[in-house]
């Protein structure tokens, strides 16, 4: 496989994570979405999540109004309160659109990039899975490097196990997993601690 | 979970690239972060951006914002501003962190769960705009309009309340800004100068300051503050009547350390006392009062030691202040106070107030009660339409008159309640909240939960969630006044004897709005369109709101942002005496009402064995419930402690930080605990703490549970016989300590 080819296929993998992270709607999040998750799954060899999983969405009235739920819970306004928000500054600075932030919308200005006048801040999860995305597809793979340590592992780091221990549907505690698996470097021996 | 691979392992193998193309095929099209030109670096970017009216509280300071990529960084008063200036207030430096508070509501909610244990799901705009316009045209359809009732607060709640009122028809409206606030000074003064006082009184100008519990300073509105500071600093004395030792009494001439809710009886020995020494003013009480001898005669029982003796104060103490007041008159400013609705007697001392400042002349002159002249800029809005008085429950039909017969703009709360609850004379089956937190604003909250049980359809439009905002069905998350038009501040320069000027600003956004949230106009008019109203919409949008308005004063949105956000002209010098003003000491229609003609004490319950009274009042870095989230602010206030006499203290055994929770007469005891604060600065048979604290909101994740919510502990009720308004400081609580109740000592 040529270095351009695996970036695709990185890319493609960074996109879907972030489409995962979108709020849940009957549109895209539909059988096909799952086929493809369960077969992401299957290939990491996380057969058990798969099944779980379908087996919670099988049993639902309306499986996609119980991801809303879910959604709204952890990453908007629940109660007892928003589980885990997905932006670095509330993390990093305690604040939305913080410093960090800034810094974000910084490193991707750098890069040659911009928010979308409709977008969500920058520093939003989904976001930044776009923006590794498109990094990788550019083959920028000292830039991928450089984000993920700077601005993305420092926040995701404190994100990943809330959402773990908060969560109450397998969906979002195996997306989170997932997208920690793909943005974490192991070390030399190809060790990848997992924190959460 | 554990996956069966290394992340490198993953990459480097064919897997990926078998796993990774099916994924291309179930992620939408679009990204958030797209390619654009390379900008450059720095801070070249960087703008001050101008048109900000401050909305932390109603003083409603002129800012500027310092923003950097559309990210407000700092909040600064309007250099332009001849008002606050420069300066703003902690709350108000503190809106950037009430604009990227990470709880604010975000997206319009549906609560799939119960009303006060809700389960929350996002949805469309759509969605929830349609579900709020059937639900109400429903209530609309099967119990007629005043089947809904309101609770409106703020600017942006202005506009849908008129709708409400005036297109939909309801009378069923409650503002605690009037009901649970200041409502009861601004009918007690109508009903003896025809017209609200606001705090108008000219202070920088003034010989003396006479306050009955303002406490400035814990109480901070900037260009107030400034006035005050500015009459300080000019040689003003000061009398201050408050049971402990606030922040004004530290400053003032005089404490007089008054028993709560004697401070009529006070002003009627003070005022009785100038009457029989011939120390009023004769001048201004022949031309500009009526009812003068009825009035004396009414008063004429309050010698100083009776009024010392209810009062709990040395009688020598009431004639010095009275002597100050006279050797000063009529350049004393008797400050009408703003949130007056302590003990449901509060119209007749408003009216004590308004007659002491009468008889002292002190109306329209320097250093007195002066209205600024302001520019006149017209409001717009629903157009006003007749609903009658069928279903106005502030109406007696039988009587053919007003149950309470001098009440604030709306309906009293409690009337609103008990219909609710009843469900007589009426049905009233859907609830609008819009910017009012009634389970903190308004005393008893069983009653309110009560009234939320009762209804068909809750909606709630907020900044933040707070404990109201949880018995909601329908919860649509509002612009901020960082992010939105509406508001248009006009006003003079702060000291009326500087050159006279006029200024009118609009507020504008100071950045755009995040997220789904919308302002005031967009949300009316879409109910309005389902509610079968779209054809009384008065303006489109909340720029053409503004734009009109500003057209009455031949200004536009335009021309205030190239004038930097405020217009200035010259203005008109305040001083003197309008031809038709007058001061009515004895008021006729009062009495044809079954009120007390002239300014009367009405003795307030005294303390249940073993019970303090609970006292409560302004934080300088907060404004009650509202602020209660913002990180800075309650990083410099996290919570209220409790004031406790110093010798009650010794004898409780209680000493400095302490830990206490409270329980009432009527046996509710607080959800937390606060710390103790030992001081000789408040009388023994009171305790007293800052408001607006220990919210029960999960959601409020910095304000939840912080300190105490005294208003959990008001659950006796007061009401106000003239006005209907509330009184919430007839409570009386224990301390608890460790598990034990402990006695307050007599």
């Amino acid at each position: 496989m040529s270095p351009e080819e695996q970036s695709e296929d990185i890319a493609r993998v960074y996109r879907f994570l972030s489409q995962c992270m979108q709020y849940p709607d009957a549109e895209w999040m539909d059988e096909d979405f799952f086929n493809v998750f369960y077969s992401l799954l299957g290939t990491l060899g996380a057969v058990n999540d798969a099944v779980e999983i379908k087996k919670k969405i099988d049993q639902a009235e309306d499986p996609v109004e119980d991801l809303q739920v879910e959604y709204t819970r952890l990453f908007i306004n629940g109660v007892p309160h928003v589980v885990a928000p997905p932006y670095g500054s509330v993390y990093m600075d305690k604040s939305l659109q913080g410093t960090f932030a800034g810094n974000t919308l910084a490193f991707y200005r750098d890069k040659g990039f911009a928010m979308e006048e409709n977008a969500d801040l920058p520093d939003h999860l989904i976001h930044e899975l776009e923006f590794l995305s498109l990094l990788t597809l550019e083959n920028d793979l000292p830039g991928e490097e450089e984000f993920l340590t700077k601005l993305f592992r420092p926040w995701y780091e404190k994100f990943h196990p809330r959402v773990t221990e908060g969560a109450h549907h397998p969906f979002y505690r195996v997306v989170v997993q997932l997208i920690d698996f793909f943005t974490k470097e192991e070390d030399k021996d190809g060790f990848q601690p997992n924190k959460a | 979970m554990a996956f069966n691979l290394t992340r490198r392992k993953f990459l480097q193998t064919a897997s990926l690239a078998a796993a990774s193309v099916p994924l291309s095929k179930v992620v939408s099209a679009n990204t958030g972060v797209t390619k654009a030109p390379l900008d450059p670096k720095g801070t070249a970017g960087d703008k001050t951006v101008v048109g900000g009216i401050c909305e932390m509280c109603f003083w409603r300071c002129q800012l500027v914002g310092k923003v950097r990529d559309g990210r407000l960084m700092k909040l600064e008063g309007n250099p332009k501003s001849i008002d606050n200036g420069i300066k703003i207030c902690a709350r108000g430096n503190a809106g950037v962190k009430l604009l990227y508070d990470v709880d604010r509501l975000k997206y319009p909610m549906k609560n799939v769960g119960k009303r006060g244990a809700p389960k929350w799901k996002r949805i469309s705009w759509k969605e929830a705009l349609d579900e709020c316009g059937s639900k109400l045209k429903s209530t609309v359809d099967n119990y007629g309009a005043q089947g809904i009732c309101v609770f409106p607060h703020g600017a942006s709640a202005k506009y849908p309340m008129h709708y409400f009122e005036r297109a939909v028809g309801t009378h069923n409206v409650s503002e605690a800004s009037f009901f649970q606030c200041r409502g009861i000074r601004d009918t007690a003064y109508v009903a003896t100068i025809g017209k609200a006082p606001g705090e108008k009184v000219d202070m920088p100008n003034t010989k003396v300051l006479f306050f009955i519990g303002d406490h400035l300073g814990e109480n901070v509105h900037v260009s107030h503050i400034k006035q005050y500071i500015q009459g300080l600093q000019n040689g003003a004395k000061l009398i201050v009547a408050d049971p402990r030792f606030s922040a004004s009494a530290a400053k003032a001439d005089i404490w007089v350390q008054i028993k709560p809710g004697t401070d009529t009886a006070y002003m009627l020995a003070i005022m009785n006392y100038l009457v029989k020494n011939n120390k009023y003013n004769k001048a201004f009480v022949e031309d500009h009062t009526e009812g003068f001898e009825e009035f004396a005669e009414a008063i004429k029982g309050w010698s100083l030691e009776k009024a010392a003796k209810e009062c709990d104060i040395p009688a020598a103490q009431i004639k010095e202040v009275a002597e100050m007041l006279a050797a000063n008159a009529p350049h004393v400013a008797i400050h009408p106070g703003r949130h007056v609705s302590w003990h449901g007697n509060d119209f007749q001392r408003e009216r004590a107030l308004a007659c002491l400042t009468g008889i002292l002349g002190a109306y329209y002159v320097k250093g007195g009660w002066v209205p600024p002249k302001g520019p006149k800029v017209k409001g717009v809005s629903w157009a006003k339409e007749d609903h009658g008085h069928k279903y106005n429950l502030n109406f007696n039909h039988e009587e053919d008159e007003k149950i309470y017969s001098n009440p604030p703009p709306g309906t009293p709360t409690e009337l609103i309640r008990d219909c609710a609850i009843s469900g007589k004379p009426y049905p009233i089956k859907s609830c609008v909240v819009w910017g009012q937190n009634p389970m903190q604003t308004i005393p008893n909250q069983q009653k309110m939960k009560d009234l939320f049980n009762a209804m068909d359809f809750v909606m709630c439009v907020d900044v933040m969630p707070t404990d109201v905002t949880a018995w909601a069905d329908i919860l649509l998350p509002e612009a901020s006044y960082l992010e939105r038009y509406d508001y248009i501040k006009k006003g003079t320069q702060w000291d009326l004897s500087k050159e006279h000027q006029q200024y009118i600003a609009a507020r504008m956004p100071l950045v755009p709005a995040m997220f789904e949230r919308k302002d005031q106009v967009y949300i009316t008019n879409e109910i309005a369109k389902r509610m079968g109203h779209a054809e009384k919409i008065p303006v489109r949008t909340i720029e053409e709101m503004v734009d009109k308005s500003l057209a009455s004063a031949n200004l536009s949105i335009e021309k205030l942002k190239a004038e930097d956000g405020i217009h200035i002209q010259p203005g008109k010098d305040p001083y003197g005496i309008p031809e038709d003003f007058s001061v009515i000491l004895y008021n006729d229609d009062l009495e044809d009402s079954g009120h007390p003609p002239a300014p009367t004490y009405k003795p307030v319950p005294g303390n249940p064995k073993g019970f303090a009274r609970l006292l409560y009042g302004r934080a300088p870095v907060h404004t009650f419930n509202r602020s209660q989230n913002n990180v800075w602010l309650n990083n410099a206030m996290p919570d209220n402690p409790v004031w406790v006499n110093d010798e009650v203290a010794a004898k409780l055994g209680i000493i400095d930080g302490d830990t206490v929770g409270f329980v009432n007469s009527e046996g509710v005891k607080s959800r937390t605990t606060t710390t103790v604060k030992v001081t000789p600065g408040i009388r023994k048979d009171c305790v007293y703490m800052y408001h607006g604290y220990g919210s029960a909101n999960p959601l409020l994740t910095t304000g939840v549970g912080t300190g105490v919510d005294d208003q959990s502990l008001i659950t006796k009720l007061a009401v106000d016989p003239e006005t209907g308004c509330h009184g919430m400081r007839n409570n009386f609580v224990k301390l608890i300590k460790d598990g034990k109740v402990l006695d307050i000592p007599a």
